[in-house]
């Protein structure tokens, strides 16, 4: 089992992926409950180059409450509602697996050569260049296809299904979102960032290493002071007496 | 249709029929959700129909509930407490109605499903479990489950399903998630009715005290297990998340419950994380547990003190672990005696000999065993226990083994501290020997901050109140108060209740003052009212966490004010949609709390019987109090006093009784709730079956 929480499909396990290596989905439909399936067909990619987000949400696992405060916080700020199947990040904590691997943190990488946008077949799924070229769903456009969400090369898929509005959504770093009061997007502030107690989300500018997990997941915290003993100080370990 | 924060329908189980129902939340939404809810059910499905004593939390017709807030699963600091309710085994000498909570996932994980709560009545065949996965409530077989811990039980539902969690989006009528069930359950001790049973869920959040784990096992339920796909509906989205920026801005964050050692990494329940991380990820550090009570469980020996710091909290926490996974309540069967042991806050902490302090199962065992009165040479067999080995780390595990399963003399430790002491014919140590309250659960701080004694009184168990230590050490955080001088202390907390009446806080013990503006006074029977009222309804109704509310008090804000009375309508309102002051709440908390006096009036509840025990009226009383230095009102003037040698006088608190049962409006002579109080909180109908019980309270 691959305890990471960043689980690629077949195919693209080496993540040397080029354009070449981009993948779309046969047909639009899909079992129910079988999201997970995937059933790629290989078709002529494309030869456009995609600029680069000017923003990637980077993450802590280590360092993760596990409190869903981030999923709480992305669904109503965007939807109006507590609901973490609606939650553009997603936190999955294994209470009793062994740490580091009891938290798996997913979020949208938005990747340099992004098959959600590449496979729309409505351009919803597009680069916004008005918002620092963030990977986003135009809601209008949306079909509800679920093509980006077959064609993300991720496990677990990091566009979502809206069942509410039958349509994709994806991480756009707050830039819609109405149910906030707040500025989001590139030059405001994101909810799941403000939200975690732990300090363990953060919006960076350079594009993370795309090599591993590592690029995503790091380390982001300042140096630890040891906390105090509460409320019960145990005793101080006493000398054993020479006498 | 349901307001927005509920979920809207109630599960009701009854697990002699198999008969599975949803109650429309909306008729028990006047009772504030939560425990007050619960109250209502119980009062509706146990105590109406009149068809049994409720004498007895084993009886296949006590109701088990488990219900959530208003605030659950929606990203309230502090709110994700699951209310647990129903007769206590572990009460005594009667069964009392009773309560507890556990915090985790579970509660926003129900109401995500679609449920506000879940009541359970009847008693199974055979073991089983509810299975909830959003509207779909099965009964499955749990034979094959019983005899698990806790959290191999846990991991063998989630095996169960064969869902790779986390990486498979699973569907569930058209939406999906990548979550695992949350799940509650019973550990040996729950399954063998022992009366120290914890319900657990997830690593360590557990509901102890109450002693639910063995109501789950009387009925053979082994577990609950939730997920859900649903939204809950906030009715203004923006406001909560304002709420959540205005609590940060002006309380921000402190540092966390979790940290034994840099090592340590916390984790937080839904949503929460702002005002504590009481929780452990890492295992070697005690899984996902509770870094308080139970981390105390195997501590405290004398011999510890010879060890390695390092390795005795090792020692603690894998007791912990113990703990939660046998499912047993850490604080009544753990091993602290009478506080032989200095603590930061205490450095000079007096062991009294006559009056001990906060003694627990494990110490009070050894007690009688060094003076023979279990052992070689008695009719008590000691067995597995090797007593030689007290001190020793595997001592704790054996001993937990024992107990939960009632091998040996488990089977008498299970029966829990007060029944052990009288199946020994010796209740008399619950004033001498063994620091027991007065419904058979240990003193825990109550003294001398007088108002969590008497809230111990007048409920049902150990009210485990944290949240108002008046203590000047407590309040300040250790740091020693600034310019708050004592007199500016009281009245900023006078004013956080709305009565800004500051003589609530005056802890004058001695003399006339004491009766006039001090603990026998009409002003600490009127906190103690509020105090309840509160409890009722913002914690354990509502879900907010003992840890974070209420807090009256901050020496971190400018004016002092800590975030109760403003937050607790702020975060609600938002939810809700509603309107409801903060006075709103207590009305609803006063309800609940008057209804439940009716259930215990019908098992028996008179005011004869609420009384101290006997070391309460003795000087060494107050020997076990945390924080001791108390404002205390000369008739002119406020000062810090130590009020280590509080003691109370019987002819005092039958004072402080008669303006407590005024206050609340219940029979000064008999404490039965009357007629106008509770037709005037719109409960007839439970006037008129106090009635019919001769147990109305005289006009």
């Amino acid at each position: 089992m691959d305890k990471s929480g960043e689980g690629k499909k077949k195919g693209l396990q080496e993540n040397k992926y080029t354009r070449r290596d981009f993948l779309t989905v046969g047909g639009t439909a899909l079992a129910g409950g079988a999201l997970a399936v995937y059933s790629p067909t290989k078709t002529e990619a494309k030869e456009e180059e995609y600029p680069l987000s000017t923003r990637y949400l980077v993450y802590d696992s280590k360092h993760c409450a596990g409190c869903y405060g981030c999923m709480i916080a992305c669904s109503l700020v965007h939807e109006g509602v507590v609901n973490l199947s609606l939650s553009r990040i997603q936190v999955h904590r294994a209470v009793l697996d062994e740490y580091p691997f009891d938290i798996q943190i997913n979020v949208c990488r938005q990747c340099p050569e992004p098959l959600c946008v590449e496979n729309c077949p409505t351009g919803a799924c597009h680069i916004s260049a008005e918002n620092g070229n963030i990977r986003m769903i135009d809601a209008e456009k949306c079909i509800g296809c679920m093509t980006c969400i077959e064609s993300c090369p991720f496990i677990p898929h990091r566009t979502i299904w809206n069942h509410v509005t039958g349509k994709a959504i994806k991480c756009d770093m707050c830039a819609d979102t109405p149910y906030y009061n707040k500025k989001g997007g590139i030059n405001g502030t994101q909810a799941c960032v403000e939200a975690c107690p732990a300090n363990a989300l953060k919006v960076v500018t350079e594009i993370p290493d795309q090599t591993d997990i590592n690029g995503y997941d790091r380390d982001l915290q300042p140096p630890r002071k040891a906390t105090p003993d509460f409320p019960f100080a145990l005793p101080k370990a006493k000398a054993k007496s020479k006498e | 249709m349901s307001t927005p924060g509920f979920a809207g329908k109630i599960l009701l189980v009854n697990l002699t029929t198999k008969e599975i129902k949803a109650l429309d939340t909306e008729k028990y939404e006047s009772y504030g959700g939560g425990h007050g809810t619960s109250t209502a059910l119980f009062w509706e499905y146990c105590v109406a129909p009149g068809d049994w004593d409720l004498q007895d939390a084993f009886h296949p017709k006590n109701m088990v509930s488990l219900m959530t807030g208003a605030v659950s699963g929606t990203g309230v600091p502090a709110g994700a407490r699951t209310s647990v309710s129903g007769l206590s085994p572990q009460c005594y000498p009667i069964q009392w109605f009773c309560h507890s909570n556990f915090g985790g996932m579970f509660s926003a994980w129900l109401k995500m499903a679609g449920w506000d709560g879940v009541a359970v009545i009847g008693r199974a065949e055979s073991p089983v479990y509810i299975n909830i996965v959003d509207d779909k409530v099965t009964l499955e077989d749990a034979k094959a489950l019983w005899g698990l811990t806790s959290w191999e039980c846990q991991e063998e539902i989630w095996k169960r399903t064969g869902v790779r969690y986390g990486q498979e989006w699973q569907e569930s009528d058209g939406r999906y998630t990548l979550q695992r069930p949350a799940i509650v359950t019973i550990g040996p001790a729950g399954e063998n009715m022992t009366r120290v049973a914890s319900l657990i869920h997830g690593g360590g959040s557990g509901a102890g005290q109450g002693g639910f784990g063995g109501v789950f096992g009387s009925k053979n339920l082994k577990a609950i297990a939730v997920v859900g796909t649903k939204g809950i509906k906030i009715a203004h989205p923006k406001g909560l998340k304002d709420a959540r920026d205005w609590f940060d801005k002006n309380w921000p964050p402190g540092p966390g419950f979790g940290g034994f050692g840099p090592q340590s990494i916390g984790s937080a329940c839904v949503g929460c994380g702002t005002v504590r991380m009481c929780h452990n990820r890492d295992r070697a550090w005690s899984q996902d547990s509770d870094d308080c009570a139970e981390s105390t469980w195997f501590s405290h020996t004398p011999e510890n003190e010879t060890r390695d710091r390092q390795q005795i909290q090792r020692d603690n926490l894998k007791g912990t672990d113990i703990v939660q996974q046998l499912g047993i309540n850490g604080m009544e069967t753990c091993f602290m005696g009478p506080m032989s042991f200095p603590t930061d806050h205490n450095p000079d902490f007096p062991i009294q000999p006559n009056v001990p302090a906060y003694t627990a199962l494990g110490w009070y065992m050894k007690k009688m065993y060094d003076m023979g009165v279990i052992g070689p040479g008695t009719k008590y067999d000691v067995s597995p226990l090797k007593m030689e080995d007290f001190s020793k780390p595997e001592f704790m595990e054996i001993y937990g083994i024992a107990l939960a399963n009632r091998f040996g003399i488990g089977d008498l430790l299970a029966e829990g501290t007060a029944r052990f002491a009288e199946k020994l014919g010796r209740t008399d140590d619950f004033n001498t020997l063994c620091r027991l309250t007065m419904w058979g659960y240990q003193d825990h701080w109550s003294m001398p901050g007088v108002d969590w004694a008497y809230g111990n009184l007048m409920d049902s168990r150990d009210i485990n109140s944290h949240d108002m230590g008046m203590g000047k050490p407590f309040s300040f955080g250790g740091g020693g108060g600034g310019d708050w001088t004592c007199e500016r202390f009281v009245k900023a907390m006078a004013e956080r209740t709305t009565k800004s009446d500051p003589f609530w806080f005056d802890y004058s013990w001695q003399g006339k003052q004491a009766y006039d503006t001090g603990i026998y006074s009409k002003h600490k029977a009127e906190f103690v009212a509020w105090r309840q009222h509160y409890w009722n309804y913002y914690k354990e109704s509502v879900g907010f966490c003992d840890w974070g509310y209420a807090k009256l008090f901050s020496a971190a804000h400018p004016k002092g004010y800590g975030h109760t009375p403003e937050a607790e309508p702020r975060y609600l309102n938002a939810i809700t949609g509603r309107n409801h002051t903060f006075q709103d709440g207590l009305e609803i908390g006063r309800r609940g709390w008057n209804l439940k006096r009716a259930i215990f009036v019908l098992q028996g509840r008179h005011r004869n019987m609420e009384n101290f025990t006997g070391y309460y009226y003795r000087p060494g009383a107050s020997y076990c109090g945390y924080a001791t230095e108390l404002p205390i009102y000369d008739g002119s003037n406020w000062d810090w006093q130590n009020c280590r040698e509080l003691y109370l006088t019987k002819e005092g608190v039958d004072q402080w009784k008669d303006h407590f049962y005024n206050i609340e409006g219940w029979d000064k002579d008999t404490g039965y709730p009357k007629r106008k109080t509770l037709e005037d909180l719109g409960m007839k109908h439970v006037a008129d079956l106090l009635q019919a019980n001769n147990r109305l309270g005289s006009a």
